[in-house]
């Protein structure tokens, strides 16, 4: 059964057809935030299996959000969006603890059962 | 000088000499000249005593007078015979030192300074010397001798080091006979280097020296052979001659008032019109003031700048003075300058009448020198200001356009998931969707040309970012040290566009970056083992120059020996 998902976006639009997208692909949204603060609030209160954070948020960037998520115990997977390509962010995909990175142009339910798929 | 101040001079003088001439009169007892003698030498001190505080008074910041001063009681201190053996030490002690007085009183004439490093040397290892020597003497020189049967005992004298005396005497001559050659090698020097005037106002001082030492001589002479001197009319001409001596340093000293011809030598030397450092020395050397300044006027700025267009703070320290010079009821520059020049305002204001054009020229110079540092500046700003605004704009791109497109196309996928397959309208769907697709293309593209993000990561990453991205296999060799943003992103569009007219025309298997800082210059080299054959006038490398140029950087396009092409920029990077 696909995991619960949190979705961390400051774009309310793309938010919206993310959240309809992975819903058609089988996946429960458990809720959308639209900054890094919001987003560790809403990890900690809705406990989602799963959180898809945008890597450019307004107050801090989706590493530093991976970052604080990983410090919580059995705490969510997590996977980093962007609109840019993972080539821009050079050797900081490699070591940040995100599960993966999936480009917003690439961005499905299969996708992503795609990058979380080995999770133990 | 009024005349008052020249009787309080001389009645000072003649007070000082009156007292040890009766001093002397009093020691007659134990002395071993006759008191004539005595009573000329004393004179002798008493002229160069009074000459020296008059001197000093008439040109405060020279030393000239306070040396000539100094000589003249330093060596009064040799004619009295002092019934105390321990005052007689000291005064023997404090008399050895008229000689490195007297040779930095010959050598400082008439300026009051020491011109050379190695006078300034000389003169402090004279003075060592006496230092030294003086004491040292006293611990074996014994006055009681056949000379001065009547000397008190020397209370400092060691029996033990009598032995001593012997070859410290034969030291000592020695080093008078070193020292006595070297200053007349300097003033010689001096002499046949000086310019007319000059060689005028030393004349005096050296004649009446060279007949003075001479006569000396002559009297060391005659005592050596056996022959009685005391009393000898030669030595009373000596005398006279020494005597000679500190009028003649007065006279040179208040002659040097105006140089008249040092500053015509000043104006054929600015005819040249010399920039503003050699103008700056050839004041100096005018004012005979090593350590003046020079600061030129900018009216615009209403501020003073150096030769080099730099600001300068002008106002008078301590021993300093600033004289402002004018031409027409402008202001042209300031000169910073020792203050014993006050004496000679004469002297200031006729240099600076005579390098007025010559400092026109100058300070101009020095004023394009400054707007020049201005230009750079705002062009560093305006490099800096641009850099930012392309970053901005490709964040915008990214966060605005493209996000809204991306958010598009999950609705088109959306919509065909939905529709479930339905052809006509899911054929139009995937057609907007393919439209969509070639915008974003297109909108990254344009983004990274505006501004490559990976340079965020570093130089290194985003080089090695176009390295993969060409179809021609790259070696990287960059130094990893991170440089300013306009200069990153200039490196990394050099490297880029390099690479791209290597994949499009090089015909080659094989490309390099070589990164390299070292003297204050960032050196990217890409090369190829291609055909060759760039044109440096093509747009793609006329639009690197420009990049490169506007950092205050070179971009070279050469074909080297082995074949293939090398694009070399050089940029300064502090």
């Amino acid at each position: 059964m696909p995991p619960t998902v949190l979705i961390v976006d400051d774009h309310a639009g793309f938010r919206g057809f993310t959240r309809r997208l992975l819903e058609a692909d089988g996946y429960t949204v458990v809720g959308e935030a639209d900054d890094a603060r919001s987003a560790l609030a809403a990890a900690e209160a809705l406990l989602p299996e799963l959180v898809l954070v945008d890597v450019m948020l307004p107050d801090a960037d989706g590493f530093a959000v991976a970052e604080r998520l990983a410090t919580i115990a059995d705490g969510p997977v997590v996977v980093l969006t962007s609109s840019r390509e993972a080539a821009d962010f050079g050797a900081r995909l490699a070591v940040s603890p995100a599960r993966g990175f999936i480009h917003k142009d690439q961005l499905s339910g299969a996708a992503l059962s795609e990058v979380t798929r080995d999770q133990p | 000088m009024s005349g008052r101040l020249l009787l309080a001079l001389s009645v000072a003088g003649a007070a000082i000499t009156g007292t040890a001439a009766a001093l002397v009169l009093f020691a007659h007892g134990f002395q071993p000249y006759p008191p004539a003698a005595s009573l000329a030498q004393v004179a002798t001190d008493g002229i160069w005593i009074t000459a020296g505080l008059i001197a000093w008074r008439c040109r405060p910041g020279n030393r000239v007078g306070p040396l000539m001063t100094a000589l003249g009681v330093v060596d009064l201190a040799r004619q009295l015979y002092w019934d105390s053996g321990l005052a007689f030490a000291v005064a023997q002690i404090v008399t050895s030192f008229s000689i490195p007085i007297a040779v930095h009183l010959f050598l400082a004439f008439p300026s009051g300074r020491l011109a050379t490093r190695f006078d300034r040397a000389y003169v402090a290892s004279v003075y060592t010397a006496a230092l030294l020597l003086a004491p040292v003497g006293q611990l074996v020189d014994d006055p009681r001798g056949p000379v001065c049967p009547r000397c008190p005992d020397n209370p400092l004298l060691v029996e033990g080091l009598r032995a001593a005396a012997a070859p410290l005497q034969t030291a000592v001559a020695a080093v008078l006979a070193t020292v006595l050659l070297v200053t007349t090698g300097l003033l010689v020097r001096r002499v046949r280097r000086a310019s007319g005037p000059a060689r005028r106002t030393l004349a005096p001082v050296l004649i009446s020296s060279a007949v003075a030492v001479g006569l000396l001589l002559a009297v060391g002479v005659m005592s050596a052979t056996g022959r009685r001197v005391e009393e000898s009319p030669v030595l009373l001409i000596a005398d006279a001659a020494f005597a000679a001596i500190p009028v003649a340093f007065l006279l040179g000293l208040l002659s040097t008032r105006l140089h008249r011809s040092a500053v015509a030598d000043l104006v054929v030397e600015l005819g040249t019109m010399p920039g503003p450092a050699v103008l700056r020395d050839a004041v100096a050397r005018t004012l005979r003031d090593p350590s003046l300044r020079l600061a030129f006027w900018l009216p615009e700025g209403e501020r003073y700048v150096d030769a080099d267009g730099y600001p300068v703070e002008v106002r008078a320290g301590t021993g300093r003075a600033v004289t402002v010079l004018d031409h027409d009821d402008e202001r042209l520059a300031a000169l910073i300058h020792d203050a014993s020049l006050l004496q000679e305002p004469g002297l200031v204001r006729a240099v600076g009448a005579a390098a007025s054009l010559a400092l026109e020229n100058a300070r101009l110079q020095a004023e394009l020198r400054a707007q020049l540092d201005e230009v750079r500046a705002s062009r560093t700003r305006i490099i800096e200001a641009g850099y930012a605004e392309r970053r901005r704009l490709e964040r915008d791109l990214h966060d605005g356009a493209q996000q809204r497109l991306l958010g598009v196309r999950l609705a088109l996928r959306l919509a065909r998931s939905r529709l479930g397959g339905a052809t006509e309208v899911d054929e139009l769907l995937a057609e907007a969707d393919a439209e969509v697709v070639d915008a974003l293309d297109e909108l990254r593209a344009l983004a990274r040309g505006i501004h490559p993000a990976i340079l965020a990561e570093g130089l290194q990453a985003a080089l090695a970012a176009i390295a993969r991205r060409s179809p021609v296999p790259v070696q990287l060799n960059v130094c990893g040290d991170r440089l300013s943003g306009p200069v990153e992103a200039t490196v990394y569009f050099v490297a880029a566009e390099a690479l791209a007219n290597i994949a499009k025309h090089a015909h080659a298997t094989y490309a390099r970056i070589d990164i390299t800082r070292a003297d204050g210059w960032l050196r990217v080299a890409v090369s190829d083992d291609g055909v060759g054959g760039a044109d440096p006038d093509g747009a793609g490398l006329r639009g690197l120059r420009d990049r490169v140029e506007a950092l205050d950087g070179r971009l070279r396009v050469e074909t080297p020996p082995p074949g293939g092409t090398r694009i070399t920029a050089a940029i300064p990077c502090a």
